[in-house]
């Protein structure tokens, strides 16, 4: 009796513990005693060659759907076509002289009468314009060597602002820390248009002469000047349509 | 001496103080090199200026120093930073002539300007610094900069390239016109004798204020031994010790009869809860002297105390002790300033000198 205590196991002994003897000896034989070994345990099962030609099958015609579906390019495409470079001889201010007048009359167009008031509204809805097109100027920044920049915004994308100066220098300006200022006057300036007459006599009509004789006596015409904090500022211009903002306070300021 | 960088904490306020001998002065060639020349060009602004010497000394230096001196003049001038920038005050004064300019305000919280030796220096808070878009360095102690640092700007506005025209002045000028464009009023000092005949400053209306010395005779003080014992001093221990604390008091004498206080009086009886301060030195080794005290008050260049500081050595009898002392405005937020007392100690060589230098944090 006792030599046959000391031969049983010590895993005999724990479960003799926890279960009845008959349960603890049928465990133990089939548990530990009878228990599988496996010789190879992480080997997937072999496959034969009709489930290799239906894997193969199914890969393929997932690869064919994922190239049939539209995507976008990435960055490094991008770059490499160079499909959103500005060309060297389209890098002249003059030509984007018209896409600021257009943006002018589209802001005075989204903000209407409180162009003149200003406040919470006029805030909302500039927040939401689109701003190529406006002449912005560098006004602070983190980083002091690009205050004093200003041009027109050829491209606003998340980060960056890319900015044509009148010396026809293309500055691609980070909005990290970096704070803008833009200026709307409130009223279209005074355009001079010249006619032909039949007989080639050139003669030049003023738009608005009543307002180029006020403007002649008064200040310069009524402007709105804004700042945008690029901190605040950094999304994609098709996302800040719909984007509600919030004041945040800002450690950097 | 090992050039030290700025340093990286705070420091409090330190007083270096030097037992000398003066070269031989030679009125045409007033010295520069050496040890309370250069102390006293050291100092950037001058404040106030005191000269302590006994009363029978007072006529041989009222001529030099009163009837004869002309008053130093200063201006007041309330301006912004775009008009010192304006050409003709830029050519006329800061190119061709030696001036120095203060700004108002205090070097820790407002934004202040200095010219000096045609070097503009700006202290600018983060704000201004970033609105300005000038390059600048760091200012301040570097455990205290944090979130908010502070900014330093400096301009050498004699250099060749600071013209209207010239990318970097026309930074300068765009700065001042945009973030630095508040007007402030300035002290204005001139160096250089000569005026410009059209006055660029006419244009902003300065008020000229003069320095006129204040004297105040018969200071009735008890005045302690003013000779120092140095004989042993070179071997150390004990005897510089007591150099040390020797020192120590006569300053404090010093500063107390140049504040005019009555604890330096004979016979002043003050209550010990109060103020506990005696004269240094035995009973017997005070005496009762009758001093008088010459204070100068306004915007000083160190180049008029160095010359003044020649005047009152070449003036008074070699016997005689003499005291003078300049402070400069106040720098940072805490308003102390740096200052310089040279002392010719009685019954010694007339070419000993004690010198108490106090330099700020900054």
């Amino acid at each position: 009796m006792d030599s046959k205590r000391k031969e049983q196991s010590i895993a005999a002994v724990l479960l003799t513990r926890a279960h009845e003897p008959d349960e603890a000896n049928r465990i133990f034989t089939e548990k530990v005693q009878q228990r599988p070994l496996f010789l190879a345990p992480s080997s997937p099962p072999r496959s034969d060659a009709r489930a290799a030609r239906r894997r193969a099958q199914q890969k393929k015609t997932q690869a064919r759907k994922k190239a049939l579906k539209p995507k976008p390019l990435s960055a490094a495409q991008r770059r490499k076509l160079g499909l959103y470079d500005i060309p060297r001889e389209g890098q002249k201010y003059a030509l984007f002289v018209p896409l600021h007048n257009l943006w002018l009359g589209y802001i005075r167009e989204l903000l209407g009468p409180e162009i003149y008031t200003g406040g919470e509204g006029a805030a909302a809805k500039l927040c939401s314009a689109d701003f190529h097109g406006g002449e912005v100027e560098v006004v602070r920044s983190g980083c002091v060597s690009r205050v004093g920049i200003k041009g027109i915004v050829v491209k606003d994308s998340r980060f960056a602002f890319e900015i044509i100066t009148p010396k026809n220098h293309l500055k691609l300006v980070p909005k990290e820390g970096t704070v803008f200022r833009l200026q709307v006057p409130a009223q279209p300036a005074v355009t001079t248009t010249t006619t032909t007459k039949p007989d080639g006599i050139t003669e030049n009509q003023e738009t608005d002469r009543a307002v180029a004789k006020e403007s002649d006596t008064h200040d310069p015409p009524p402007s709105m000047a804004f700042e945008i904090h690029g901190e605040q500022f950094r999304f994609r211009s098709a996302d800040r349509a719909s984007k509600k903002f919030r004041a945040h306070f800002s450690k950097k300021l | 001496m090992l050039p030290f960088s700025a340093p990286a904490v705070y420091q409090a306020s330190k007083c270096f103080v030097t037992y000398g001998v003066m070269g031989h002065l030679d009125p045409k060639q007033p010295p520069s090199k050496s040890k309370p020349w250069t102390t006293l060009a050291s100092q950037d602004f001058i404040h106030r200026a005191d000269l302590i010497i006994p009363q029978q000394a007072y006529e041989a230096v009222q001529d030099v120093l009163i009837k004869d001196k002309p008053a130093p003049q200063f201006k007041r001038v309330f301006m912004s930073l775009a008009d010192i920038l304006a050409d003709n005050f830029l050519e006329e004064y800061i190119k061709k002539r030696n001036i120095m300019m203060l700004s108002e305000g205090r070097r820790g919280i407002d934004n202040v300007f200095a010219l000096r030796q045609g070097t503009l220096t700006m202290f600018l808070d983060k704000e201004a610094y970033e609105r300005a878009g000038l390059v600048g360095k760091p200012h301040g102690v570097k455990g205290k900069r944090g979130l908010k640092p502070r900014w330093v700007v400096e301009f050498d506005l004699t250099a060749s390239s600071m013209f209207p025209g010239k990318k970097g002045f026309d930074r300068l000028v765009y700065a001042s016109k945009n973030a630095l464009s508040t007007p402030l009023t300035w002290l204005f000092c001139s160096i250089s004798d000569d005026t410009p005949m059209p006055d660029p400053l006419d244009r902003h209306h300065p008020t000229t204020l003069s320095t006129t010395p204040n004297v105040s005779q018969g200071i009735n003080a008890l005045t302690p031994t003013l000779t120092p014992s140095v004989d042993s001093i070179g071997s150390g221990g004990e005897a510089r010790e007591e150099f040390e604390s020797f020192c120590t008091e006569l300053y404090e004498w010093l500063s107390l009869v140049r504040l005019g206080s009555p604890r330096i009086q004979p016979g002043d009886q003050i209550d010990p809860y109060l103020c506990r301060y005696h004269v240094p030195g035995e009973e017997n080794q005070q005496s009762q002297q009758l001093l008088c005290k010459i204070n100068w008050q306004g915007f000083l260049a160190p180049s008029w105390a160095r010359q003044t500081l020649i005047d009152i050595i070449t003036a008074l009898p070699s016997k005689t002790w003499f005291s003078f002392s300049t402070t400069t405005f106040s720098k940072g937020m805490a308003g102390d300033n740096a200052e310089c007392t040279f002392l010719r100690p009685q019954d010694s060589s007339p070419v000993e000198y004690i010198l108490w230098e106090v330099k700020g944090h900054e």
